[in-house]
Formats: C-alpha cells, sequence, structure tokens
C-alpha cells in the first residue's frame, strides 16, 4: 500500500443534477507520470478538486504515503506537498512574478518580507527547472506560456512533490507544449509525483506512464501507456471508435463572401499596428485557415473583423457591402457569426442561465419578445430546441446557470447559438482550445457541415493537426502580416511550422510591401 | 340539504388533505412545506428574517448594557425597550400603572408606511444599479436634486390657474427629472471616459448639497421667494407644498391608520416597485441592462451597446431617488430645511442597507425599506417611553441593521456552504443527494472536468 504517494478510494462527488464522480479510484505511484484522460464533464477536474480541497467529496477517502489524510482547502493540500496549476491560472495580475509565487508563502523577520532570499530561491528553481520567466514583469505584461510556468515555479517554491496540471497544454503553442514535456520529465527524475489532466492523446503518449481513464463520472480504468495505443485510449474515453481525420467531401467554392482590403489595426497593448496591411478574401464553402502562434495578430484582426475593436486603415466588406464602420449588432444582421476565442469574457454571460445565453444574439428579434416584453414560451422552446439538435448537457436544461456547465457543453452553446442563426460567413476563433476529442470531433463536423452548407467559414487556429485537417486553404499569419498562402494537401506540417516561425514567406508577400 | 352537507364534507376533507400534504410526503411528492424550504427563494428570505431577529436581539442587548452602565437606568426600562424594539409599533402608550400596553396602534402603523415611501425608492435606485453592475452612492445626491425641482414645479405653478392634480403630476416629474439628471452625469463619466462611477457620484452629491443650498438661499438664493418667511419659520425652511395647495391624495389610508401621516405615496412606491421588478425581469430592456452588468464584454460582443445602458441604468437610478424625494415632500406635511450644504439626507444613504438585506430584488426592497422604517418608528418610541436617548436609539438601529447585512452569511449556512464537512468518512445519504440537487450552492463554482 505505501507504494502510494496518493490514493482516492471510492471518491463520489455529487453536483446539483449531476454525478461528478462516482466511486473513482486513483493511485498515484511516487515518480511517475500520471495522466487523467477524459471528455469534458467526465469528472477529471472535480476529481482533481477534491484531491486539492476545493470540494469535499459526499463519499470517500485520501490517503498519503499509506495514512488516512483530510484536505479540507488549498492550505491542508498546501502542508501535505499538493500543489496545482488550474486550468484559468490563479495570479495576481497588478503583481510582479516574484510576488506571485511567493505570496501565501511569503519568508518574513518581523512582519517584513524577506525578498532577497525569496528571490535567490526562485533563480535557483529558474535555473535548475530551466523556467526562463523575467522575475520582476508584472503577470499581466508576460504572455500566457510565461503565466503557466510562474504558476509552476509557485508549486515548486512551496516544495510541493505532488504536482497536478490541470490542462495545461490547451493555452500553449506545440514549442510551449514541448518545453513543458521536459520540464514534466525533469521533475520525474526529482521523484516528484505529476498528475496531469488533459484530453491530448499525443501528449499522453509522449509523456506519461500511467493514465486512468474517466468516463461520465465514472472510472474506465487504469493502463500503463507501454502497453497501450491512441486508438485503444480514445475508445476507453469516449466509449465509442473515433476518427482522427476529419472526413469531408471536395469543397465546392462559390462567390467570394468575405473581402479584407489593405486592413491596419493597432494594438492596444503595445500602440504599434498588430495588424499590417492584410488582404484577403474568404469565399462561399470553403474553409479558410488563419494559422500562427498566438500573438501574431490574429486576435486584434478578429476583433476589428466583429466590429470589437476599431480598424485603423483598410476596409472589411460582407457580401459586398462595406462594414468596416458598422456597429457590431448590424454586423450581426448581415450573416457575420463569431465563436469568440475566450468564452467566459465574450462567449457567455456566466451568471445567466442557459435560455438566457441562448438567446444573447437575437432576443431582440420579433419572435422572442412582444412589445419589449420577453416571450418566454417561445424562448424555452427555442433553447429546448437547440439543446436536443447540439446534444448540450446540463444539470437542469433550459435553466441551469451558465457558470455551472463543463467547459465542452459552454462552447456546444456558443457554437449552437451562433451556427443557429445562419450565417453567411462564420467566424470561429480557436473553437476546439481546451476540449475534449469527442467535442472536437463534433466541432469540427459542425464547421464543415456548414461549408457544405454554402457558407463561408474562418477558422483561427492555433493547431497544426486542426489548420491540417479541416481548412481548405491556409493563410499564415506572422508578426501582423500574411506571409503565407498554402494548401492543406499540398503542403506538410513542417512547411507550415516554418511559415508560423517566420522562416519562410512567399515571394510574392514580400514584394508587395 | 343532504348535497350541501356533502359538499361540505368533501371540501373539509379537501382541506384536511392540503394540510396533511405539508407536513407529511404524500405519494411521489415531498412535504410540501419541505419543498418550499428547499427553494432558493426561501432560504434568501429566511436568512433575511433570521439576520434581523439575530441584529434585534443584540439590539436588546446593548440596552441591557447601557442600563447596568448608567445608574439613571433601571432593567426594567431596558426590557420595556427590548420589547418596543420587537413590537414598538404595536405600542398604545403606557396605561396608569406605567406598564406598556400593547394594541393596534394606527398612528404608528401608518408613520412607518409614510416613512418607508422614500426608503424604498432610493432603495430601488440602489438594487437598480447593483443589477446593472454599478454602485449608486449618488441616491443622496439624486435625491436632493429631486427634492429641489419638486418643490420648485410644486410652489412655482399657482393651482389657481393649473388644477392641483396637474400640478402634483408635474412635480412628480420634475422630481424623477431632477434625479434622472443627477443619475445620468456620473454614467456618463462611466460610460465614455471609464470613470469610476463611485468618484463621480461622491461629488456629484456634494455638487447637489451645495447647489441646492445656492438656489434656495435667503439672501441670494434664485428660489429665495419660496421661504417661509413666517416667525417660527424664520427662512429656514421652504413651504409646504401645501401652501400652493398641492398634496398627494391620500387615498383612503388615513381612514385605515387614523392620526398617521400615511398617503398613497407608499401605493405609488409599491407599484413602481412592481414596476421595475418586471422591467428588469420580463422585459428585452431589462434583459440588456443585466447583460451588460453581469459581463459588459459579453454584452458588447452581442452588440448591446454597453454604453448607453449604463447611462440608462443611471439615469432610473436617478430618476426612482429623484422620486423617493418627490413622493416624501409632495405629501404635504414634510417641511424641507433649505440649507443643505452641511449634511447629504440618509435618506439616500439608508438605500444601500435596503436594497443589499433585499439582495437587490426590487419586491424584496419593499419589505426591507419597510423594515428600515419600522425600526425608525420603534426608535421613536424607545425615546418617547423610555429614560434611552435617541442617540442610544440610534446605535441600536445602527446595528441592527449592521447584522442585517449578515444575511449572505446566514444564506450560505442555511444552504450548507458555510460549514463544510469534517471527518474521513461522510455515509452519503440519499437524502443529502435529494436535497443537493434542489441547492443551489454551486452557483458560483465551476464543474469543469
Amino acid at each position: 500500500m505505501n507504494d502510494y504517494v496518493i490514493e482516492m478510494k471510492n471518491i463520489t462527488k455529487v453536483f446539483p443534477g449531476i454525478i461528478a464522480n462516482d466511486n473513482i479510484n486513483l493511485q498515484l505511484k511516487k515518480g511517475e507520470i500520471h495522466a487523467l484522460l477524459g471528455e469534458n464533464g467526465a469528472g477529471k477536474s472535480t476529481l482533481m478538486s477534491v484531491l486539492f480541497g476545493l470540494y469535499q467529496p459526499e463519499a470517500g477517502e485520501i490517503y498519503k504515503n499509506g495514512e488516512i489524510v483530510d484536505i479540507n482547502g488549498p492550505n491542508d493540500a498546501n502542508k501535505l506537498g499538493i500543489g496545482m496549476v488550474h486550468q484559468h491560472f490563479k495570479l495576481v495580475e497588478v503583481f510582479s512574478v516574484i510576488d506571485n509565487i511567493i505570496l501565501g508563502a511569503e519568508t518574513t523577520k518581523m512582519g517584513f518580507i524577506r525578498k532577497k532570499e525569496a528571490r535567490e530561491k526562485v533563480k535557483e528553481l529558474i535555473e535548475k527547472y530551466q523556467l526562463e520567466v523575467d522575475i520582476d514583469a508584472l503577470v499581466e505584461d508576460i504572455s500566457v506560456g510565461m503565466q503557466q510556468k510562474v504558476e509552476i515555479l509557485k508549486m515548486l517554491y512551496r516544495n510541493n512533490e505532488i504536482l497536478i496540471f490541470d490542462e495545461p497544454t490547451a493555452v500553449l503553442t506545440p514549442q510551449e507544449i514541448d518545453k513543458l514535456m521536459e520540464s514534466m520529465r525533469g521533475f520525474k527524475k526529482e521523484e516528484k509525483s505529476i498528475l496531469f489532466i488533459t484530453h491530448k492523446l499525443n501528449e499522453i503518449m509522449a509523456v506519461a506512464d500511467r493514465c486512468t481513464v474517466l468516463r461520465k463520472g465514472k472510472c474506465v480504468g487504469t493502463v500503463a501507456i507501454k502497453n497501450t495505443t491512441k486508438e485503444e485510449l480514445s475508445e476507453m474515453m469516449v466509449g465509442r471508435k473515433v476518427t482522427f481525420a476529419v472526413e469531408k467531401k471536395e469543397a465546392t467554392i462559390g462567390k467570394p463572401i468575405l473581402k479584407v482590403e489593405n486592413l491596419t489595426v493597432t494594438s492596444k497593448k503595445h500602440k504599434n499596428n498588430a495588424v499590417k496591411n492584410i488582404t484577403f478574401t474568404v469565399n462561399a464553402g470553403e474553409i479558410v485557415c488563419l494559422a500562427g502562434i498566438e500573438g501574431n495578430g490574429q486576435t486584434e484582426f478578429v476583433h476589428a473583423l466583429t466590429g470589437l475593436e476599431q480598424v485603423t486603415s483598410g476596409k472589411i466588406k460582407l457580401n459586398n457591402i462595406d462594414i468596416t464602420d458598422a456597429s457590431i449588432r448590424k454586423r450581426s444582421k448581415l450573416g457575420l457569426s463569431h465563436i469568440p476565442e475566450d468564452r467566459h469574457k465574450h462567449g457567455l454571460i456566466l451568471d445567466f442561465s442557459l435560455e438566457q445565453n441562448l438567446i444573447l444574439q437575437r432576443y431582440w428579434e420579433p419572435q422572442y419578445h412582444n412589445y419589449g416584453f420577453i416571450n418566454k414560451k417561445a424562448v424555452r422552446e427555442y433553447s429546448e430546441k437547440l439543446i436536443k439538435k447540439y446534444d448540450i448537457r446540463t444539470g437542469q436544461g433550459s435553466v441551469t446557470v451558465a457558470r455551472s456547465i463543463s467547459g465542452g457543453n459552454q462552447q456546444k452553446t456558443i457554437i449552437a447559438r451562433e451556427i443557429d442563426r445562419n450565417p453567411d460567413l462564420l467566424v470561429a476563433f480557436q473553437p476546439t482550445r481546451g476540449l475534449d476529442i469527442g467535442a472536437i470531433e463534433y466541432i469540427h463536423k459542425q464547421l464543415v457541415a456548414q461549408r457544405d452548407e454554402g457558407k463561408a467559414v474562418l477558422l483561427v487556429s492555433l493547431e497544426l493537426d486542426e489548420v491540417m485537417n479541416v481548412s481548405d486553404r491556409i493563410l499564415v499569419m506572422y508578426e501582423g502580416e500574411i506571409v503565407g498562402e498554402l494548401d492543406p494537401k499540398k503542403t506538410t506540417m513542417q512547411e507550415l511550422g516554418l511559415y508560423m516561425a517566420g522562416a519562410k514567406r512567399d515571394k510574392e508577400k514580400i514584394s508587395n510591401e | 340539504m343532504n348535497k350541501v352537507k356533502e359538499h361540505f364534507k368533501r371540501l373539509l376533507s379537501n382541506i384536511g388533505k392540503w394540510f396533511k400534504s405539508l407536513f407529511v410526503r404524500v405519494e411521489d411528492n415531498d412535504a410540501k412545506l419541505l419543498t418550499l424550504y428547499k427553494k432558493p427563494q426561501t432560504k434568501s428570505i429566511l436568512s433575511s428574517l433570521i439576520s434581523i431577529f439575530i441584529g434585534i436581539l443584540l439590539g436588546g442587548i446593548i440596552l441591557y448594557i447601557m442600563a447596568l452602565a448608567s445608574s439613571g437606568i433601571s432593567l426594567k426600562a431596558a426590557w420595556d425597550g427590548f420589547r418596543l424594539i420587537f413590537i414598538g409599533v404595536f405600542n398604545t402608550g403606557r396605561n396608569a400603572q406605567g406598564k406598556l400596553t400593547f394594541g393596534f396602534n394606527g398612528t404608528n402603523i401608518g408613520n412607518v408606511f409614510f416613512r418607508a415611501t422614500p426608503i424604498i425608492l432610493t432603495g430601488l435606485s440602489v438594487a437598480v444599479a447593483f443589477k446593472t453592475g454599478l454602485f449608486n452612492i449618488g441616491a443622496p445626491g439624486q435625491y436632493l436634486l429631486g427634492t429641489a425641482t419638486t418643490y420648485i414645479v410644486a410652489l412655482s405653478i399657482p393651482t389657481a390657474v393649473v388644477p392641483a392634480w396637474i400640478v402634483w403630476t408635474l412635480a412628480f416629474l420634475a422630481g424623477i427629472l431632477g434625479g434622472a439628471l443627477w443619475g445620468v452625469i456620473p454614467g456618463l463619466f462611466k460610460s465614455l471616459l471609464n470613470i469610476n462611477e463611485v468618484i463621480t457620484c461622491i461629488m456629484t452629491n456634494w455638487i447637489a448639497a451645495n447647489l441646492v443650498t445656492a438656489l434656495f438661499d435667503n439672501n441670494t438664493g434664485v428660489y429665495k421667494h419660496l421661504l417661509d418667511p413666517s416667525p417660527t419659520k424664520n427662512f429656514a425652511y421652504l413651504y409646504k407644498t401645501t401652501y400652493n395647495g398641492v398634496a398627494t391624495s391620500k387615498m383612503g389610508l388615513d381612514k385605515l391608520f387614523p392620526g398617521s401621516q400615511v398617503n398613497g405615496g407608499i401605493i405609488i412606491a409599491i407599484v413602481i416597485a412592481v414596476l421595475i421588478y418586471i422591467i428588469l425581469n420580463k422585459t428585452t430592456f431589462g434583459y440588456q441592462l443585466k447583460a451588460c452588468g453581469y459581463n459588459r464584454h459579453a454584452a458588447k460582443y452581442a452588440g448591446i451597446n454597453e454604453k448607453i445602458n449604463i447611462v440608462y441604468s443611471m439615469a432610473i437610478a436617478g430618476g426612482l431617488a429623484g422620486a423617493g424625494a418627490a413622493l416624501y415632500y409632495l405629501s404635504g406635511n414634510t417641511e424641507f430645511y433649505w440649507s443643505t450644504y452641511q449634511a447629504l439626507p440618509t435618506t439616500g444613504f439608508n438605500g444601500i442597507p435596503v436594497a443589499l438585506l433585499a439582495y437587490n430584488n426590487p419586491i424584496g426592497v419593499i419589505f426591507s425599506g419597510v423594515f428600515m422604517s419600522y425600526l425608525n418608528v420603534a426608535g421613536l418610541q424607545l425615546k418617547n417611553l423610555t429614560p434611552f436617548n435617541e442617540f442610544i436609539t440610534d446605535i441600536i438601529i445602527a446595528s441592527i441593521v449592521y447584522l442585517s447585512a449578515f444575511s449572505l452569511a446566514v444564506k450560505d449556512i442555511l444552504t450548507g456552504k458555510f460549514f463544510k464537512k469534517r471527518g474521513h468518512i461522510v455515509k452519503i445519504e440519499e437524502e443529502k443527494a435529494v436535497s443537493l440537487k434542489t441547492n443551489e450552492n454551486t452557483k458560483d463554482k465551476e464543474v469543469i472536468g
């Protein structure tokens, strides 16, 4: 029994209308990387929250080194050497990196913080594990990848032995993911134990020793990675066979829907141009993918396209109507749908119910109100229809508060709302970020279905797999410019990677400058 | 005859069944009272009531400490005082033996409603702003400006020419407009320049305080002709609106509560509260306002003009505070002391606890507003009938209000969020699982996994 640093026995956790964890067992060996695999809503995060003391289980026990322990909150967990990197980071944005790391574990002398010692310790850790961060920068000024390093340093600073990572790669670029994997192997060498929540099979195959699979709150089983395959894992996770390739017919390209002409957008953050003089067209019946590493102007471009930010110069035309200065509502009426990058910031009103969120883009349409009074019956009917059609799973149906819905179903809610408006142009920014295979497969199918119906789809993605599999045409964005136009059938991932890293660019694009 | 008997019997047995179903599980339905208890709304109301109760108990303890500490006050007086806080409104004075007597006291009850009128409206003002993500601490200024515009219109249009009810209506609207204008100013600053509304609200409060003083100053004010020169008033007060024959209709309430100052204002206030409830919860306009309040970015993304909605929200909040002022001063039995530059009207600030106590629910504000004014009247009883002076009364009222604001904590206790389960092995009970289903205690937690 003492083989295991952590043993969770028969954990059961119930939420309104949902049993999130149903009698789950999990054993973590010392010095192993243990992956926790499951679809969105399978109960992975809940289980880890139980281990970290954020939730109290209705039943079950937790053992550390064979001894029963009582974890009533993150502080208890910390004392036991358990640290966690959350999916949404818990950092103080206006504090510096070093302040964030020592927050809550400050070494003090007579009430004064002894920063010098802390600095040295942090610097040592940075060197030892090669987690380069500028420790004096403010957290709000550093990239998401850097912020994650800060979270990791926080755990290391507290000498945690058991490290929990909640979907750490969801927000990282491919290069950053490789580095993270390396760090994890480093921790393993140091005899630290890692629990790694994910639904990306490649990462599990690359780094994990064992893997526990959860499905719909139940434990499906634990397997050693040596003795398994990707296909077997995905079948365990989803409960059926999954196809990795996206099935699609040849695209039938129609008339141009979106025309972007010499568009320049100023960045709010850096005051220089984030989008520099870009020109392209998206036609009906094709999926155009805007590929690129995060922070190369994609966000600013999509904000300008959808009306969230103002354009500095250039023109945007939708169906040959100039929408450069049109209001957001007008753009949406003209047939533009937008699946936003940040589903919590823009996509949903978390304190509204599911049905209130589903009518967010059409509450003003005549069938949903009578003289300004919301037609409750019509709204409910519409919401029930979408829930059924798009298979949105929640505890209490239409009246569930959006905040309590799992990430994948939140995303499905947004997609249902945006696709059901029957747009001419669908802009999807990282629509599969942080989702599991089943949900990704579903969303890709929806995008292809939109294309086959003759809609124009503009997909912004950071994931090479997605770019290669889904798109009909690839535009690579680098430092605010479109540096290449590629055909996914004729190019390779390596070539695409070179374009994304700025090492290669099309000749004609250079002559345009 | 038999038929009637039969009918009667059936009726009785039905009533009996209904009562039974309240307490006992019938077929698949839980006992009705239990179902009612499990509703989140019930918990909100219950927690407010419990914290009020605790607050009053604390008030009683303070009374006893005061009595013990000062030689002039006997313990009996403290006991009297305690009873007065609890049911002072039903006090009918002291009998020949000097004992407190209780019964229906129309004057007190009527006065509770009269004083509740403006507090309900300032409470609504704060609640509407809260619902839309804004903290309207500018209610006192809006209230003051509403007072000024109401008086100016009510006293300037001669009722000899224009019928009194029209003047009343105009004055009421002027009050709303004055308040709304004062609410719009911080709203504009917030929406156009993103300046925190708390700062601008505090500034508009003091601007209002000085502006109103300047308008009615007995030497230089533009409206100094509206001051009452009679020797007892000595230019310190404005004329009552009755001077021009303008006063809110009693709507028969004076017959219900004889001897009190109550008038139709309370009915208007309740109607406004219901209207606000409908606007916020049943209309697309309310949907927009709340969308902006809960998540500005998502509202903007959905094509809602979040800037104009901030202004609308502050205009409504200001208008409500102004309406409160208009109803209070149009009653005909209130007087306005024009020199306001040193202190802001407490009615405005009292809107904040009233709104919080009601969880910003417009219907709830009616009850919490009545409760605040109930405490006021009980305080007056305390001052008149016991040796406690008015300052002690104020301390006690303050502590009750303070404790009442703990209703959120009490709610957490009721929903089981406050005490986390301790111990290693907690057997899952069937009943727990059922009650968890109806709880909304995971509202602010995410279930991702």
